[in-house]
């Protein structure tokens, strides 16, 4: 049997991490209102001179949380163990998207933070700086699409006669990989629903991240808990 | 049914199953086979690489890559050529390079199957994991932010795409020692799940990474990053050595029990008495 000890820690820890990504969220203009791709350079400039602070502390909380999910996805990991495969290769394969999605994210944060570092560096080069950002942020879908697919597919392949995950938990992560894919497109548009300020890119895409996270903490919980009673010593 | 037999029979379905319409032939695979994940895994890999191909050589053109001794005008001229097929190629990198965790993920279970330690495993997949960003995606960002806008300054457009290549070409040290931990995982490996060879195929595509390096410092010539050396030959030796360890991968497969003692040969055609390894009597 595996250790269990602290699991319940990090199970419980999300709800203090989604709170955190909440207020950093709300802090930093550039998503309340998504910057727009169509922003003039001396507007981009503008709007990281006018709101600096927020800009810097916003990045600042992001760069420490944004690896906050990696504990929830290694106890997903570890219920795709459980499950009826023949081989670990699915939950290697949820390994890799767990090491590299993050990555894109604080890769994106870095981008935002330096542009905020001088902000009274020409305009143009903080409008590059920018971009980078909101298409590495945007754009850095390629594992959380492969993330979805990979859990469903280990879902479909459970052959366990009690599955881990039911299959509509399988269907759920399918239809959330479909949200994603309008943002892998994000730079093709500066404008409409494609663009990275747009309904699918940016709307969509974030409010598809947030749903799964929070249905994925609920159905991992019921695994959890099944786990435990299906091992606990009669007494 | 035991891992043993699993090992050496041919996994067919039975010749009178009204199942032999492909799609059909599929879901019987899908439900049946019992080497399916490994399956699964391999053609994704084989999928993964074909795009690859598509993306970066047909769609994008970003390879063979651009040239380092051109000045910004060249270079601009170079993004405004390939405008569309950059923005749209490296959209289906964004949507599908995810896919590459089933490469990693099947060479790291290829290391578990070994006698060796996980630890090489893990660290195989660990390395190549984080090697996606800053070895493909990185140019994947880069040359879609030169491209989103034709009218930024020159100047900036080429460092973007410097950027671009030199993140590309100068993630060396995860292929590198990645590339090394599978070699001497395999001459390490008392289970014969690769041939000895391979293991020095291994180690050829770690050199390309040597080679690679004075790319980072110069701009024309045989080691700049589009050179004889640096470039063409680099390539034609990653080309060999991802069309063997595909094919090795496969071959694996074809020879896998799902056990854990030495890797059995190739199933004969009927399986009666082939040799029965060791993880079976478990």
């Amino acid at each position: 049997m595996r250790r269990r000890d602290g699991e319940l820690l990090l199970y419980w820890a999300l709800p203090a991490v989604l709170g955190v990504w909440l207020s950093a969220f709300l802090l930093f203009p550039g998503f309340t209102r998504p910057m727009s791709p169509a922003m003039s350079a001396d507007a981009v400039a503008g709007f990281y001179r006018d709101h600096v602070w927020r800009i810097r502390a916003s990045m600042i909380v992001f760069n420490w949380f944004s690896v906050g999910l990696i504990p929830v996805l290694m106890l997903i990991v570890l219920q795709i163990r459980r499950m009826g495969h023949r081989t670990p290769i699915l939950a290697y394969c949820m390994i890799g998207c767990a090491a590299a999605g993050p990555t894109l994210f604080l890769t994106a944060d870095l981008f935002w933070m330096i542009a905020a570092f001088r902000p009274e560096r020409d305009a143009g080069i903080t409008q590059l700086l920018n971009d980078l950002g909101w298409i590495t942020f945007t754009c850095g879908v390629p594992f959380l699409i492969a993330q979805s697919v990979f859990l469903a597919l280990a879902i479909y392949l459970d052959r366990l006669e009690r599955p881990v995950f039911q299959p509509w938990v399988a269907h759920f992560n399918l239809v959330v990989a479909a949200a994603l894919v309008p943002a892998a497109f994000a730079g093709l548009a500066l404008d409409g629903a494609v663009a990275w300020n747009g309904l699918l890119s940016f709307w969509l895409k974030n409010a598809a991240i947030a749903v799964w996270i929070a249905v994925m903490w609920l159905v991992l919980g019921r695994a959890m808990r099944q786990e435990r009673a299906a091992e606990a010593p009669a007494v | 049914m035991s891992s043993a037999q699993i090992a050496v029979e041919r996994i067919e379905l039975p010749a009178d199953s009204p199942a032999r319409r492909p799609l059909a032939k599929l879901a019987w695979h899908w439900r049946n086979n019992p080497k399916r994940e490994l399956w699964l895994a391999w053609y994704a890999i084989v999928a993964f690489y074909q795009m690859f191909f598509i993306v970066f050589f047909l769609i994008t053109r970003a390879q063979p890559p651009g040239k380092p001794w051109w000045n910004s005008t060249q270079v601009v001229q170079w993004f405004d050529q390939m405008h569309n097929g950059l923005l749209w190629g490296f959209a289906v990198i964004f949507l599908l390079g995810g896919m590459s965790a089933f490469s990693t993920a099947l060479i790291a279970y290829s290391m578990r199957r070994m006698s060796v330690s996980p630890a090489f495993a893990y660290s195989y997949l660990i390395m190549y994991s984080l090697a996606a960003v800053p070895g493909m995606l990185l140019l994947c960002v880069a040359l879609t932010a030169g491209a989103l806008r034709p009218d930024r300054d020159p100047e900036l457009i080429h460092a973007i795409f410097d950027l671009a290549f030199v993140s590309f070409v100068g993630t060396m040290g995860v292929f590198l020692i990645g590339s090394v931990i599978w070699m001497v995982a395999i001459l390490l490996d008392k289970n014969r799940v690769f041939p000895k060879w391979f293991a020095y195929l291994n180690l050829c595509n770690a050199l390309t990474e040597v080679v690679i390096a004075p790319a980072c410092i110069f701009k024309r010539g045989v080691f700049s990053w589009n050179g004889q050396i640096s470039w063409w030959l680099d390539m034609v030796v990653f080309g060999i050595y991802t069309g063997a360890f595909i094919g090795q991968l496969r071959t694996m497969i074809l020879r896998e029990d799902v056990g854990t003692g030495p890797l059995p040969d190739a199933a004969p055609r009927p399986a009666a008495d082939a040799a029965v390894p060791a993880g079976a009597a478990a």
